[in-house]
């Protein structure tokens, strides 16, 4: 998705002991062998760039194992899933306190509210979406979500950079479920 | 690579002395190790940098060549066509170089953020090349070897330890290719490069002492020329912070806002008398209001002149900036006492030219580490 951080996903994984493989978007579903997947951040807004997404609007349709979308990846997940991705209110950019409303898989053993890095103009609304809002913050309502009935999440927040403390753990949380 | 002979091109920081004693190991006296002076490094860096690199062994030859720098970027105010314009200068050089010593090869340390942030758009980095498809061969005359491509700072300090070098830049502050050059905010002239210089030596000679000194702390320069930052922003310091005032410097400072480069305003927040760390929450509320923000600076000390004539000679605002980070991707400003920043404006405004002195308030993002 062409996001600075993606290559810290790659190193949060590895020091958590999981094998992980940077791949480009325009792999297609069938290509796709893994146990799980996590889509990163970028630059584009899902509303006027989604032909700079690669395939990767018909992996979220699609896709079988557990998956993760972080920041520009989980708005696209919102939008798929049928809710709203609109220009923030108050975008934030930097520390944010998020709120645990669901303690829901990827939150498990994580506070009700922990300290997260941002960076984002955009942000999901529900508006009859087919997921679950698991966290919001105070300028930001949906700040984590899970699909309806099947294994995709979304944060907003970077749960890779190394000023969200509890990201590894929700990344660790996550990768648990793609062991199942 | 096979039997040739190869050039390295450290700066004397981390990452490129590390990335030549590996180089030194594996090519032993088919390297040769340069050492380019810009004019842009720090008080004594220059011999500072020549003893330690001699010390560890690295066949040096220096480059003399700060005129050559200060001709390329005449008249350049804009972040990105100075670090183009430095970039160039630089290569051109080095190809000369490494033409003159026989070599076709040139070893350099880039490190995973710098590429990243170049590639992402966010800054050129100097010593990015082939990631933006630039044929070093046809433009320069050589080719390039990166060996530290995929790693991070703290594994860079982590290879400098297992490499059991006495490097002594490990412990020095990172120091970026360009040097003072990006911390010199627009327009590069040589009394600006003087201010930024004896700041810079404050700044680090006070903020290395401390308990838990800063992962990295710096000091940068730009014309002292302010606009009220109006009443909407008024409103705002009254309601949370009960008072003070704010204004706009005229210049601009490069930040990443949602993944993508930003090259926005920088206010300065005067008239409060609190600890840093109890504003930390200013720059989101002041982005909030005027989205063009990238950095939100605290006044610490004023010592602005009346008359218009005297405002000519205190020409410049000095702005000391310390983070806590772990790889530079992400970075919040350090807890600096307000006390030890005072005692730091004291020593900076010994400087006739300088007016004011403020601590940078802002995170990465919506700022960068650097200004430029």
């Amino acid at each position: 998705m062409g996001g600075q951080y993606n290559h810290l996903i790659v190193r949060a994984l590895k020091e958590l002991g999981v094998s992980s493989k940077l791949i480009p978007q325009s792999t297609s579903l069938e290509e796709l062998k893994v146990d799980g997947l996590i889509m990163g951040g970028g630059p584009h807004s899902v509303n006027d760039g989604l032909n700079k997404l690669g395939r990767t609007p018909e992996i979220i349709e699609g896709c079988t194992f557990p998956l993760l979308g972080i920041c520009l990846s989980h708005q696209l997940i919102g939008k798929v899933m049928g809710g709203e991705v609109v220009k923030g209110r108050q975008p934030e950019y930097g520390r944010t306190l998020v709120r645990v409303l669901e303690a829901d898989d990827i939150f498990l053993g994580i506070d009700r509210e922990f300290v997260a890095w941002a960076s984002h103009n955009d942000e999901v609304r529900k508006n009859g979406g087919r997921f679950k809002i698991l966290a919001n913050s105070e300028y930001c309502d949906v700040e984590a979500l899970k699909v309806d009935g099947r294994p995709i999440y979304g944060v907003q927040f970077h749960v890779e950079v190394a000023d969200t403390p509890r990201g590894k753990d929700i990344l660790n949380n996550f990768t648990k479920l793609c062991k199942k | 690579m096979g039997s040739s002979k190869a050039a390295i091109a450290t700066s004397g920081g981390v990452d490129s002395t590390v990335c030549a004693v590996l180089a030194l190991r594996a090519l032993g006296d088919r390297l040769i190790c340069f050492f380019m002076d810009t004019g842009f490094m720090r008080e004594g860096e220059v011999e500072e940098v020549r003893a330690m690199l001699t010390s560890l062994g690295l066949p040096l030859k220096v480059l003399s060549v700060n005129d050559r720098f200060l001709r390329a970027l005449e008249g350049k105010t804009d972040a990105e066509s100075k670090r183009l314009a430095f970039r160039d200068t630089f290569y051109t050089i080095l190809g000369e170089a490494v033409k003159g010593e026989g070599c076709e090869i040139l070893i350099q340390g880039t490190i995973a953020p710098d590429w990243i942030e170049t590639s992402g758009g966010i800054k050129t980095q100097h010593n990015v090349l082939e990631q933006l498809g630039v044929d070093t061969m046809s433009r320069f005359g050589f080719k390039l070897l990166e060996p530290l491509l995929d790693l991070y700072k703290d594994q860079v300090r982590a290879l400098a330890r297992y490499l059991g070098v006495e490097i002594t830049s490990s412990n020095r502050q990172p120091f970026p290719g360009p040097g003072l050059l990006v911390r010199c905010i627009g327009a590069v002239k040589e009394d600006k490069l003087d201010v930024v210089k004896k700041a810079t030596f404050i700044v680090e000679d006070h903020l290395r002492q401390i308990t838990r000194p800063p992962q990295q702390y710096l000091a940068a320069v730009i014309e002292d020329d302010r606009t009220p930052a109006g009443k909407e922003i008024d409103r705002i310091l009254s309601k949370v912070h009960d008072g003070g005032s704010a204004y706009y410097l005229a210049g601009r400072a490069t930040g990443v806002k949602g993944d993508d480069r930003a090259y926005g305003k920088m206010i300065v927040v005067s008239g409060i008398e609190k600890e840093p760390k109890d504003l930390f929450d200013m720059p989101e509320r002041l982005v909030h209001a005027d989205r063009e923000i990238v950095r939100v600076l605290y006044s610490i000390r004023d010592n602005r002149a009346k008359s218009a004539r005297d405002r000519r000679i205190k020409r410049y605002f000095v702005i000391v900036r310390a983070v806590d980070t772990r790889d530079f991707m992400t970075a919040k400003p350090s807890a600096v006492s307000l006390s030890v920043l005072q005692e730091i404006a004291k020593g900076i405004l010994k400087d006739k030219k300088v007016a004011a002195v403020a601590y940078d308030l802002t995170s990465k993002p919506p700022a960068t580490v650097e200004f430029e």
